[in-house]
């Protein structure tokens, strides 16, 4: 046979069996069967939890231990959005409730407490648990009382907890979930900030930010229609003060958990790729991941490294929940900037205008509403946080609008000709020809009907009194009439 | 003598003085006042008797209007001083047995109107044992309690449902109403829903499992049948009544567990 | 003399009183629990007082858990030496008050070869097997069908009607009940 076509066929049938160096799968670790390490070790360990977002240390252990966890169960009323108030089923007084940090194989003695004050008994399921019920059926816990259970995590992993008692849905739609970490026996590689984010959908029987102390809707649960869908439940958990910080050049690693109790999460950082993620919360790795899949029940650890400064957004990658339901949280990297990678200014402001400002003006406005004494320069302050949050996508932060696209509100003929038909057009939206200024728009403007009548007011009356517009005054109770006397688009709010 | 006018007299004069006797003597029947009368009948419960079996039969009974107070209950233990605070024994209640009374051992203020807590089932038991009354059947209350107030039964109304499981929004750190303030149901009961949870006489046997996602289990944990498996699923409202009275021993107490009693046929 | 037979009668109060007082505060014998033995004997609850005592709750007509549990006890019994096994004895109550009558559990005992000098089979009303099953966190719910569904449990006291331990096992004699009642044996 000819030499040369030997060679090639060598050369072809070596190449065959070499893997290419980034393909080396990462191996099974066995699962259960593998992860018993024997009796524990030394002396119990008292566990220290920590309250989101923050991530208690690492075990930094080489042998199984036992570990004692006590947890307590506490219902707690707390703001669930500003000036809307909700009574929270929490573990440890959080939602999501404490992290906890184990190794595999150590043997876990869990303490559940139910708070005296708790109207309802509570238990939980630890997903980490081998065993009945993930505990729950060894964990329920009347008013006043105490109950343990000890099981060993012989599973690796970032795993949910949830409480389990009937109705369970309610139970978790109220905040009842959290993380366990069960470390692999080598540890995670060290990161230089860890922080604990979990998403959840919470249904209430008024509208999204409809202020005042609201309950809960089973119907709405059952429909899986959510009022929020927020990270560590509440719209300013992670927002304003509360962002989470990190440096440039950092290694950031974020838990993060889905506790449901309906939505899937596509959890994705604004900005930012994720280097490695756990997904599932398993132990193999995907790499270069732009939005992951996080089930409710579940979890997934995501690494990225960071190299710009800036505000990174957090959110639930299905949009609408992340601006009209609350599921953002923001990531605030400090550092010298890099022009060679990003040369733009920081991220969109007006994409979330109102998260990085705080919220407070608005909920002032509305009290001073209630109280009969809002001021007109109090509506400009509310009317613009609101505007920044909602309007200025399209019509932008100079009200000059999009020529051609979105018309301008800046010395707006249509606008100051007729506040009402104004108040209509944020309602119930406009679809067609409008003439503004002169020159001709052919759009659509989708109706605004889940901002309240206080919001709709305020955001007008910032208008007429912005760029160059001479005056006005737009009042909630107008804004209740035209609602009153105008039908709503349909699937738009009420 | 049958003609006489006066021994008819006589005669009619008698017959009122027995029936005027009879009227005084007979102490006035408060336990008609204190309690509504429910007729019972077929009714689907939330709880099945036997698997795949949905309904149940609920004889006639008598059902107090409103809970027991404080006041009332002060007047049983001060009848009963075994019953004391801190002459209970622990068997039958726990170390938080009447707590929120004061140092003196009574129910002080507004406190006297309110429903009783932090009774034990021992306590509460024997509080209807010696009002010669028991407490009512889990199938006997969930029968009152479907009621809202015009229709005898309100569970498929979404209003209703609502309206009771605000209550479960609500923390439970503020203090109760007093008893008997919210209005009266289809069958004249009161504070059925939104004050207070309440014992059953069937309280440590509602056979259902710790887990509340068990669908009933194989197991002989149960002679006979699994636990029990809920019926009605999406009556929340009811299934927490049950989860929260499943999780309570019979000696425990609790800040939200209050009771009535109940006369009639056992059921 | 009439002083002294004032003090011996104080004395005989202030132990009547005391011995009534004997029971410790979780004492399943505070509760006043009036029973009929299968030989139609009133008794209460306390009927073994001073003996160690395996005390559980089942019907008569129980199909399959019940006979296990008299089995279960037996097991037990035999584990125990002769002398532990002289000292401990046996309460049942049934759960079923209506058709287990006295004569019933008679009956019942002489079919089961019961050796009724250290074992009682009893009945009580309603009211007081709910408030006994509710000491002994025994679970019981009557069927439309008249079966019962209950739970299982052995309970050992000792002779002052302290709960030593309790066990759902059935079919064999559980050793955390064995070893409760051999230390329970030093116990009076």
């Amino acid at each position: 046979m000819n030499k040369w076509l030997v060679i090639v066929m060598a050369a072809l049938l070596a190449s065959c069996g070499q893997a290419p160096e980034s393909n080396v799968a990462t191996p099974d670790t066995g699962g259960s069967r593998k992860g018993d390490f024997g009796p524990p070790q030394g002396e119990p360990i008292h566990a220290v939890l920590t309250s989101p977002p923050q991530v208690p240390a690492a075990t930094n252990r080489k042998t199984p231990a036992k570990v004692i966890v006590e947890l307590e169960v506490i219902e707690v009323d707390r703001e669930i959005a500003e000036g809307v108030t909700y009574t929270f089923w929490t573990f440890g007084g959080t939602v999501p409730g404490s992290f906890i940090r184990v190794r595999q194989g150590d043997t876990v003695e869990f303490h559940l407490k139910n708070h005296p004050n708790s109207k309802m008994p509570h238990n939980i399921d630890l997903h980490g648990v081998t065993g009945p019920g993930g505990g729950a059926a060894s964990s329920f816990t009347a008013p006043g009382h105490r109950t343990q259970f000890t099981f060993k995590a012989l599973n690796q992993g970032i795993y949910v907890y949830h409480c389990a008692t009937a109705p369970v849905g309610m139970h978790v739609a109220n905040g009842m979930y959290g993380l366990i970490l069960v470390e692999p026996p080598e540890g995670l590689p060290p990161v230089d900030a860890e922080y604990y984010v979990m998403q959840g959908d919470f249904y209430t029987v008024g509208k999204y930010r409809e202020k005042g102390h609201q309950a809960f809707d089973m119907q709405k649960a059952i429909d899986e229609h959510a009022t929020y869908v927020l990270f560590n439940g509440s719209e300013s958990a992670l927002t304003g003060p509360n962002a989470l910080k990190a440096k440039t050049n950092q290694n950031v690693r974020l838990f993060v958990g889905n506790g449901g109790p309906n939505l899937v999460s596509s959890f994705h950082v604004i900005g930012e790729i994720f280097d490695r993620v756990q997904y599932e919360g398993g132990t193999k790795v995907q790499e270069n991941v732009q939005t992951t899949l996080i089930p409710p029940g579940g979890a997934a650890i995501v690494e990225f490294h960071t190299e710009v400064p800036g505000n990174y957004v957090l959110v639930d990658h299905a949009i609408f929940r992340a601006f009209n339901k609350g599921a953002l949280a923001l990531l605030e990297v400090q550092g010298e900037p890099r022009p060679d990678i990003y040369s733009g200014k920081q991220v969109d402001e007006m994409y979330v205008g109102d998260k990085l400002v705080s919220t407070a003006p608005v909920g002032a406005a509305f009290k001073s509403r209630q109280a009969g004494t809002l001021t007109q320069a109090q509506q400009i302050q509310a009317g613009e946080v609101l505007f920044k949050g909602t309007c200025s996508a399209c019509h932008q932060e100079s009200g000059q609008g999009i020529p051609g696209v979105f018309p301008p509100l800046a010395k707006s003929d249509y606008l100051m000709a007729d506040h009402k038909r104004a108040i209509g057009i944020v309602l119930n939206g406009l679809t067609g020809k409008v003439k503004v200024n002169g020159v001709d728009y052919d759009s659509v403007m989708p109706p605004m009907s889940q901002l309240n009548d206080d919001e709709i007011a305020n955001i007008l009356t910032f208008a007429l009194n912005s760029w160059g517009n001479e005056n006005g005054v737009v009042t909630a109770a107008q804004v209740k009439e035209v609602r009153a006397t105008t039908k709503r688009a349909e699937g738009a709010a009420h | 003598m049958l003609n006489s006018q006066w021994f008819w007299k006589c005669v009619y004069g008698i017959a009122v003085a027995i029936v005027a006797t009879a009227a005084l003597a007979a102490p006035p029947d408060k336990e008609a006042v204190l309690q509504a009368e429910l007729p019972g009948g077929k009714f689907e419960t939330v709880l099945p008797p036997a698997p795949a079996v949905k309904t149940t039969r609920v004889a006639p009974f008598r059902l107090d209007r409103s809970l027991v107070t404080n006041a009332q209950f002060a007047r049983f233990v001060k009848a009963h001083p075994e019953w004391r605070r801190e002459r209970v024994a622990r068997l039958f209640a726990d170390d938080k047995y009447l707590s929120h009374w004061n140092a003196a051992g009574e129910p002080a203020g507004a406190l006297a109107r309110q429903p009783v807590t932090h009774v034990s089932w021992f306590a509460a038991n024997a509080y209807c044992e010696a009002r010669g009354a028991r407490l009512p059947g889990w199938y006997e209350w969930e029968f009152a309690a479907a009621a809202s107030d015009r229709a005898p039964d309100a569970r498929n109304d979404p209003a209703w449902r609502q309206q009771i499981l605000d209550w479960y929004s609500r923390s439970a750190r503020g203090s109760l109403p007093p008893a008997g303030a919210s209005p009266a149901n289809y069958y004249g009961v009161r504070d059925l829903h939104g004050v207070a949870w309440e014992w059953v006489e069937d309280a440590g046997s509602m056979l259902v499992s710790d887990d509340g996602r068990e669908q009933g289990d194989g197991s002989n944990r149960f002679c006979g049948v699994g636990a029990a498996t809920f019926e009605q699923k999406e009556n929340y409202a009811m299934l927490m009544r049950i989860a929260m009275l499943s999780s309570m021993k019979a000696a425990y107490t609790s800040s939200s567990m209050s009771f009535r009693c109940a006369s009639g046929e056992r059921p | 003399m009439r002083r002294l037979l004032a003090c011996a009668l104080m004395l005989f109060a202030f132990a009547g009183a005391a011995g009534a007082a004997e029971n410790g505060t979780t004492s399943l014998y505070n509760l006043e629990a009036p029973l009929r033995g299968q030989d139609a004997r009133e008794i209460g609850l306390d009927v073994y007082r001073g003996h160690p005592v395996m005390i559980t709750m089942f019907y008569g007509s129980c199909p399959m858990a019940c006979p296990l549990i008299i089995d279960t006890m037996r097991a037990i019994e035999r584990d125990l030496d002769a002398r532990q096994r002289a000292d401990l004895r046996v309460l049942m109550v049934s759960i079923d008050p209506r058709r287990d009558t006295p004569r019933a559990l008679a009956e019942l005992a002489k079919t089961r070869r019961i050796d009724t000098t250290r074992w009682t089979l009893a009945q009580a009303d309603e009211a007081t097997v709910r408030k006994l099953a509710a000491t002994l966190g025994i679970q019981y719910r009557e069927l439309p069908s008249g079966e019962f569904s209950h739970a299982s449990i052995i309970t050992v006291l000792d002779g002052r009607g302290e709960l030593l331990g309790q066990s759902t096992e059935l079919g064999r004699a559980d050793p955390k009940l064995l070893e409760v009642l051999r230390q329970a044996g030093h116990l009076k």
